[in-house]
């Protein structure tokens, strides 16, 4: 654990408050008054996923912790947790709830390298790579002469049964590309 | 609800406890709240107040308890709400009170609130209200901000004050240039050596009768060290109208003295050309008000001579409280953007205030000539920047005062409703 300034934080940065892991997801410094300055930060809360948006002087001392990482795949489900393996073919249990936001993106044999964040020993966060590839599962047809991928449709994705928008010009079996952090369809493949 | 405690640092100048004063005595009059003022510097808060005795640890004025801030800090029950004014850090041992406070149960923990300094920029907006984790306990503290929008804490105005303002207007103004501090007397109560630049410096030679109702330019000054107050003075020693100057104390009277080239002392009045200096002492906050409403022209400073100064709705010149990296210069942009919306004369405001400014950053390259412009252009805009004076006043007046705001913000906060 070391000292950072409430001024000098930025985003992705982890600090200890009322002994709670949050992550730094923006930090807006302004300058007051006689040379002092505030920061508004916007965070995550690491164990809860709760976002808050707190004010601290800039020379506010933070506890600021570096969490261990480890790059993992996906092995199983075992509801209510998910099981990851990595290279030492260690196992870790991650709770369903605590990966809310990508668990649509699970499938059986996923080749997909993840990495799972952890906060004193316990896996807290996955974080998928920014660009995955899945299977559409199912598509309504395109309507004839509507091609020019302007348009969108609903697409259910195989597995998970996820459903998102896709370009017109997609169709069942295509392979896509998804964004990860934003959720949304790049591109077929 | 009813105990408040206020902490006040007096860090330089007198802005601090100017306007942790008037929100005591806001608070105490208004919101019918029990305070408890602690000032790190009685003898400042004398100069402003002089009931106050600076040797007296505790004292009672105007119903607000007045303690003394003393670095080894007693044991002190804390109060319902707790204000650090300016972002002055509270006592660590009236923390760890506050903090036992909140541990021992059911009781309602202390409001704890940073009330923050001035700004019109947008952020403000945005920040205003948030909380700051604590560290080690729960306790959170709210930062406050004042500000010139809704989304902000306002601006400190009592109950009252507009309708008195306008009253002064209207029947006050005769007797207030009447009273014996601000009459010119008929013979200089002091003489002054003349100095040999462009002028000489000479006694006042005009009764005090014909003066008083004399059509003058009354100009109040109340600055910072200001490079540009000399050229100024020379500006308005030229002018074609005659311009009496009434100098605070501080600053203000000490760069005129060294203009004049002479020590300028409380009852002194000199005349150079048109000007004619006069030196007054450090006025109360209500008798400060009624030389604000009185004069034609009010050069104000900081945060409470500037609030103030809308209030009255005079035309006034801001010299904002310089910063490092010209960050004032980006605040006083900001409050001019809001200012002189809608004011098709607005330049004539803005160049006055900038070559104000800027010279005191050490960043203009504009000489005197400018300045002589400026403050022309200015003076001839007197009638419109009035009439727009008044109208933004009126605005400011519907987003409400920030004592009645901050009284309603606690009584949230207490009630559990997030910010």
């Amino acid at each position: 654990m070391s000292v950072k300034l409430a001024g000098d934080l930025q985003s992705g940065n982890v600090v200890i408050v009322e002994n709670l892991p949050l992550v730094v997801l923006k930090a807006q410094y302004n300058k007051s008054g006689r040379n002092a300055a505030v920061v508004k930060l916007r965070m995550k809360n690491l164990l809860t996923g709760r976002v808050s948006e707190p004010i601290v002087k800039a020379d506010e001392k933070m506890e600021q912790i570096i969490l261990e990482k480890k790059e993992c795949t996906f092995s199983y489900s075992a509801p209510p947790v998910h099981v990851f393996v990595d290279s030492d073919y260690n196992q870790y249990e991650i709770d369903a709830e605590t990966m809310s936001d990508v668990e649509k993106y699970l499938m059986p044999d996923m080749k997909d390298v993840v990495e799972v964040t952890f906060y004193e020993s316990k896996p807290i966060s996955v974080v998928f790579p920014k660009v995955i590839v899945r299977e559409v599962e199912y598509t309504e047809p395109v309507t004839r002469g509507d091609t020019s991928g302007k348009i969108t449709k609903t697409a259910v994705l195989k597995h998970s049964k996820h459903e998102l928008q896709v370009s017109a010009f997609v169709e069942i079996g295509d392979s896509i590309e998804i964004d990860t952090e934003s959720g949304e369809f790049r591109r077929r493949c | 609800m009813n105990r408040w405690d206020i902490f006040c640092r007096v860090v330089d100048n007198y802005g601090d406890i100017g306007v942790c004063w008037r929100l005591s005595r806001q608070l105490t009059e208004e919101q019918g709240v029990s305070v408890r003022l602690w000032v790190d510097r009685l003898d400042a808060f004398a100069v402003m107040c002089p009931t106050v005795r600076p040797g007296v640890p505790q004292q009672v004025i105007d119903g607000i308890e007045i303690c003394s801030w003393v670095e080894k800090f007693p044991a002190t029950e804390p109060a319902d709400v707790v204000i650090e004014a300016f972002a002055c850090e509270i006592p660590e041992s009236y923390r760890a009170a506050m903090a036992k406070r909140l541990s021992a149960g059911p009781q309602v923990p202390p409001v704890w609130i940073n009330l923050e300094y001035l700004s019109a920029e947008e952020w403000v907006d945005g920040c205003h209200g948030l909380a700051s984790p604590g560290s080690e306990t729960s306790l959170r503290k709210f930062f406050y901000f004042p500000g010139f929008t809704s989304d902000t804490g306002g601006l400190l105005r009592e109950r009252g004050l507009l309708r008195a303002r306008d009253a002064f207007r209207q029947q006050g103004i005769r007797a207030f240039w009447g009273r014996e501090r601000f009459r010119l007397p008929s013979t200089p109560r002091k003489d002054i050596a003349g100095r040999a630049s462009s002028g000489t410096l000479k006694s006042h030679p005009l009764g005090s009768a014909g003066r008083e109702d004399a059509r003058e330019l009354r100009v109040s000054l109340f600055c910072y060290e200001n490079p540009v107050l000399p050229a100024l003075l020379e500006c308005w020693a030229a002018a074609p109208v005659d311009i009496r100057l009434l100098v605070a104390p501080g600053w203000p009277a000490r760069q005129v003295a060294a203009w004049c080239g002479a020590p300028l002392e409380l009852g002194d009045f000199v005349r150079r050309g048109a000007l004619t200096i006069q030196a007054l002492p450090f006025l109360p906050q209500a008798e400060y008000d009624e030389l604000l409403w009185a004069c034609d022209v009010n050069f104000v400073r900081g945060e409470d001579s500037f609030v103030r100064a809308q209030w009255a709705a005079r035309p006034f010149v801001w010299q904002i409280y310089p910063q490092t990296e010209g960050t004032h210069l980006v605040k006083m942009e900001a409050f001019l953007k809001r200012y002189l919306t809608g004011f098709p004369q607005g330049e004539a405001i803005s160049d006055l205030w900038q070559l104000w400014n800027e010279a005191a950053a050490e960043e203009s390259s504009r000489d005197s000539k400018d300045l002589a412009i400026a403050w022309k252009n200015f003076v001839s805009r007197r009638t419109e920047i009035d009439q727009h004076g008044r109208e933004w006043a009126e605005r400011l007046d519907r987003t409400g005062d920030l004592a009645n705001n901050l009284a309603e913000f606690v009584m949230k906060r207490r009630a559990g409703v997030s910010p």
